[in-house]
């Protein structure tokens, strides 16, 4: 087929492709090489590392990795990939089940598996096979979507890995399946009063959640992981000693509520200190000097930089490009073929824009700190893999609108 | 928005997702725009406070020259080793690894994992309070480096780990100062071994010294260590590196000048507070070096005579002053202290022991004294000077005889004046001769004389400061002296008047007060400003040596050169008649005019063996054309013609092979002048 071109959205007969959506996805796939190169190209020894060790080269291969799947993934009619959604959600399971055995512990959280050469992290790809499966489920016809049994099912298959990777833990991950699988069950037609119960009720539920987690006496609280706990705690601005702590007890916690607040403070101030031009592309001192942490700069942390070097211009260029990448999307969605296609490609938007919006969000504080990558702009394997996939998805869906 | 208006009109879902996605966008844009745009300008300024650290660094201090250029302070280089503290962060890092324990510990595994064949035998580092292990690495690492250097250097390195941890959590961005004060021998020696990968380095510091010590102790002054900003500079400072403030004498009066301008680096620090990299933001200006009029052999000689008739710790002064110009060229103040003590800080103990031998005082400028018989000389000029009071310097008074003493006495008004002459007939050579209280308090109170006292004291500037630009010392006594109203006041007693006339009651001068006196009667009549500095050199040889203004007049006295005369020749005869109060001077090579004085205080202890007197010599020479004033001051002397004779006798005979020998290489010397 004429699209195994390496550069399909400029080949001759690829009309069927959404060109403008995969300009924008060149567009940051060419940002994020540049401004990994830029957090992590810091120091004179980076520079002088062989080619393969250098972090943009590989973020490069993984790039040329995501869009060879991608690629594979058009081959095939979504239809097809549908049918197999079950199969390959509950591989998916397999393998959350799977890291948290075999996986590797860093940073407290047991959610890579290491392969040597590259580490994979299950939970993202288990994202999209849970885009894939609950678009399938919800594609019966719309009678059946309003018996509350087949609501509770598609409750059930979005619970299932959410608790999975919460137990990682990766509280962050973990939630965005929420916003997804509510998305794609509202554009399926699942009755809305039921989707506004459970928001209604996941709210109340969240309210108590953090009331209890941030006000309540210790042994009445929700056991978290600490560093999670505190994370809350920074990002809703409260003191991590309990009311009746001593002095010594509250100084040591006021130091460590210090400590905690660093990332996110030295992110705000990267983002802010590059002011409406930035300082420019490699010129930027909160990731050179390493107040940017050095192990999160260019992964959770790359918006900081791109805020940094290239200020108010860069973000709003980053936020563009994701714009058309959601809104073609969306326009992806709405002329599919079938409202299989519909609720697939809503639900890769809506994961897509989720991932943006909490990442993006944290960087300027509007969102607590959690370990969710930027798509197709932070570096690391497994993200950039699955959102090359998360594309690809969209445009298969494009691709088969017509059926031919 | 282009594509939302494509998007399907009937599809609600679709378009409510839409929404949703838009707002989500354009909180993002939103916010960033807060973040970036209004609060830009704070978040600028935080990053610059954590990146940047200003340090101030003191220029190089002028060096303060007497006029022959021989050097009287300056900087000697201290040489130290140094640590740099971010390059020796990754061995930090090594060692902590190195020395974080570890433990092996026995896993029960769960039974598919043993099954599979995985070790249940792991080493694990040992939770431990990292911090003080951090600090117990680091420490091991800069001992090691410092015993390395003590290895190269052959002498132990002494080092204090809290002084280092101190160092580490304050000043982390600075270099660490392992050792200093090395000899430059020690220094090669340890240039030549530190190739093999040593992070240390030599570096240099001006060191404050004062060659010449105690000599020069009063006139130059001394530092303390200070690196407070100077006025003009930015107040505030991340670090300061050390430096030194003027406190009294030329280093605390030309401060400003000797200073220069103190440079700002800025030193860009990471996120672990280790030094990146420095920028010189404002380079450092070196101080200006000040030459003085003072003649350091002279001044040697000067503190000798003085030293040999009194001790070392006797209290006294000599001044020796060009009588046209003012220079200064020699200012004694005895007891001295050595100023290097200061350089360093000097122990509470040290400092107290220099404040209670009060040699800090400048006995020349500082001090204020009962002028006692020096002062006849203006009486006599004032005296002269009066046409109403009808005064024939030949004409002949009789003292009275005391009948108690023997001695001669004068009666004003119902208070007795002692007088240490015999009684008799007395003209005015032989009273200044023979220095007669009586004689002269009789001419005090002639019609008109006293005014004319008051007046040419005046003139003189008795009572008042030297211009500031003239003594630049920080040390320095008004004296007293009455105005003109004071003594039109019915208060004012004709007792008051007898004693101004004998330079005591309500008057004080200080040595130099009298020296410029002396030199206004030697040089007819001129009251110079005195000088002591003679010019300013530019530290980069450019810019222009600036000379300051030579052989200012501050005032004339406006008296005859007739009646200067008779008082020359009256000073002749006080130190060449075999009776002169001041024959001692004789035989140093000058006819020398002088007077001397003996002002008796108040009786200090009860059975009166404390009386003190302060002893004067007042002189100038050559008398056939006058050059040299030179004024000695004894503080508790027996009197100015015992005590203070000979010592001017000493300082002429100095300055007679000064003379001598300068006049031989005089061109040299006005060369050096430009």
């Amino acid at each position: 087929m004429s699209f195994l071109s390496p550069s399909p959205a400029f080949g001759e007969s690829t009309s069927r492709l959404d060109r403008l959506q995969l300009a924008a996805v060149l567009g940051l796939i060419l940002l994020g090489l540049a401004f990994v190169f830029s957090a992590t190209m810091i120091s004179e020894s980076a520079l002088s590392q062989p080619l393969i060790k250098q972090l943009w080269f590989r973020q490069l291969f993984w790039y040329g990795v995501g869009g060879g799947a991608a690629v594979l993934l058009c081959l095939v009619d979504y239809h097809t990939w549908t049918r197999w959604g079950g199969f390959i959600y509950w591989v998916s399971i397999v393998t959350l089940v799977a890291v948290m055995l075999f996986g590797t512990v860093r940073g407290g959280a047991r959610r890579w598996f290491d392969l040597g050469f590259v580490s994979l992290q299950p939970s993202e790809l288990a994202k999209l096979a849970f885009v894939l499966a609950l678009a399938n489920f919800l594609s019966r016809p719309p009678d059946e979507l309003r018996l509350p049994v087949n609501f509770w099912k598609a409750l059930a298959l979005m619970g299932l890995p959410v608790l999975l990777i919460m137990k990682e833990p990766d509280l962050g991950s973990a939630l965005v399946f929420i916003p997804t699988g509510l998305a794609m069950m509202l554009v399926a037609g699942v009755p809305r009063r039921f989707l506004f119960r459970l928001l209604g009720a996941g709210s109340i539920v969240a309210t108590l959640f953090l009331v209890d987690i941030l006000f309540a006496p210790p042994h009445w609280q929700i056991k978290l992981e600490e560093y999670q706990r505190h994370r809350l705690l920074v990002y809703f601005g409260q003191d991590f000693a309990p009311p009746d702590a001593t002095k010594e007890q509250k100084q040591r916690m006021a130091e460590l509520r210090r400590q905690k607040s660093y990332q996110p403070n030295q992110a705000l101030r990267a983002v802010g200190s590059g002011g409406f031009w930035g300082k420019g592309w490699r010129q930027g001192s909160q990731t050179a000097l390493g107040f940017l942490p050095p192990g999160a700069a260019h992964t959770d942390f790359i918006f900081s930089v791109i805020a940094e070097e290239k200020g108010f211009i860069g973000s709003v260029m980053v936020l563009t490009l994701y714009g058309i990448v959601l809104f073609t999307g969306l326009r992806i969605a709405d002329r599919a073929r079938d409202r299989l296609g519909k609720v697939l490609a809503a639900g890769v938007v809506t994961l897509l824009f989720s991932h943006i919006f909490i990442n993006i969000g944290m960087n300027i504080r509007l969102m607590p700190v959690t370990g969710i990558p930027l798509p197709l702009l932070s570096y690391g394997g497994s993200s950039v893999l699955a959102s090359m996939i998360a594309i690809g998805m969209l445009q298969n869906v494009h691709l088969y609108r017509k059926g031919y | 928005m282009l594509f939302f208006d494509q998007l399907r009109k009937n599809d609600a879902q679709l378009h409510w997702l839409g929404l949703m996605l838009g707002t989500g966008l354009a909180l993002l844009l939103g916010g960033l725009w807060w973040v970036q745009i209004v609060g830009a300008n704070r978040y600028q300024e935080m990053v610059e406070v954590q990146h940047y650290r200003t340090v101030r660094m003191p220029a190089a201090r002028g060096q303060v020259l007497d006029r022959h250029q021989r050097i009287l302070a300056e900087n000697q280089p201290d040489y130290r080793i140094n640590l740099y503290l971010e390059e020796l962060s990754p061995a930090f890092r090594e060692e902590y690894r190195r020395i974080r324990p570890r433990v092996v510990v026995t896993n029960e595994l769960p039974i598919w994992k043993s099954w599979l064949g995985l070790p249940n035998v792991t080493t694990q580092f040992v939770r431990v309070q990292g911090a003080q292990l951090e600090r117990q690495a680091r420490f091991q690492v800069v001992h090691s480096v410092a015993e390395r250097v003590s290895d190269i250097l052959q002498t132990p390195v002494p080092l204090n780990a809290s002084n280092f941890n101190y160092h580490y959590m304050h000043r982390r961005a600075m270099p660490f100062n392992l050792v200093s004060g090395l000899s430059p021998q020690l220094v090669a020696r340890f240039e030549e071994k530190s190739s093999e990968g040593l992070e240390a380095s030599v570096e240099m510091r001006g060191l404050r010294v004062y060659p010449y010590s105690n000599l020069t102790a009063q006139v130059v002054g001394f530092v303390r260590p200070d690196d407070r900003s100077a006025p003009g500079e930015d107040a505030y400072f991340s670090y300061r590196l050390p430096d030194y403030r003027g406190q009294i004498g030329i280093e605390g009066g030309l401060d400003q000048i000797l200073r220069g301008r103190a440079g700002v680096k800025s030193v860009l620090v990471n996120s672990l507070l280790y030094r990146q990299n420095d920028t010189i933001w404002e380079p450092t200006l070196p101080g200006t070096n000040v030459v003085l009029t003072l003649d350091i052999e002279l001044q040697r000689a000067a503190t000798a005579a003085l030293h040999q008739h009194i001790g070392v710790t006797g209290r006294g002064a000599v001044v020796v002053m060009e009588v046209h110009s003012g220079n200064i060229l020699a200012m004694v103040s005895s007891p001295s202290y050595d100023p290097n003590r200061f350089t360093r800080r000097i122990s509470h103990r040290d400092y107290q022991r220099i404040l209670e031998s009060t040699a800090l005082r400048n006995r020349v400028t500082a001090e204020q004294y009962q002028a006692g018989s020096v002062f006849k000389l203006i009486v006599a000029l004032a005296a002269l000077e009066t046409p109403a009071a009808r005064f024939d310097p030949l004409e002949e008074y009789e003292v009275k005889a005391n009948p108690a003493t023997g001695r001669g006495i004068i009666w004003v008004g119902n208070h007795p004046f002692r007088d240490t002459v015999s009684p008799g007939l007395y003209n005015l050579e032989r009273a200044i001769v023979k220095s007669s209280n009586a004689y002269f308090i009789a001419l005090g109170l002639r019609p008109g004389v006293f005014e004319r006292v008051i007046e040419l004291g005046h003139r003189l500037h008795l009572g008042e400061r030297f211009p500031a630009d003239c003594l630049p010392l920080r040390q320095e006594a008004a004296g007293h002296f009455p105005s003109l109203e004071q003594i039109r006041k019915s208060s004012w007693q004709d007792g008051d008047t007898a004693n101004i006339c004998i330079g005591q009651g309500q008057m004080d001068v200080t040595p130099l007060q009298v020296a410029v006196m002396i030199s206004a009667v030697a040089n007819g009549g001129t009251v110079v400003m005195p000088r002591l500095v003679d010019r300013y050199i530019a530290p980069d040889s450019l810019a222009p040596t600036q000379i300051t203004a030579r052989g200012r007049i501050r005032e004339q006295l406006g008296v005859s050169a007739r009646h200067l005369k008779i008082l020359h020749e009256a000073m002749l005869a006080e130190t060449e008649s075999p009776e002169g109060t001041g024959r001692y001077v004789q035989g140093c090579g000058y006819r020398v005019c002088g007077k001397t004085g003996t002002a008796e205080l108040p009786v200090m202890r009860e059975d009166g063996s404390g009386r003190k007197n302060t002893t004067w010599f007042g002189s100038f020479a050559p008398y056939a054309a006058p050059r040299f004033a030179v004024v000695i001051m004894v503080e508790n002397g027996v009197s100015g013609g015992a005590t203070c004779a000979p010592i001017a006798h000493d300082v002429y005979v100095a300055l007679k092979a000064w003379e001598t020998r300068n006049a031989d290489d005089a061109p040299s010397v006005t060369a050096m002048v430009r």
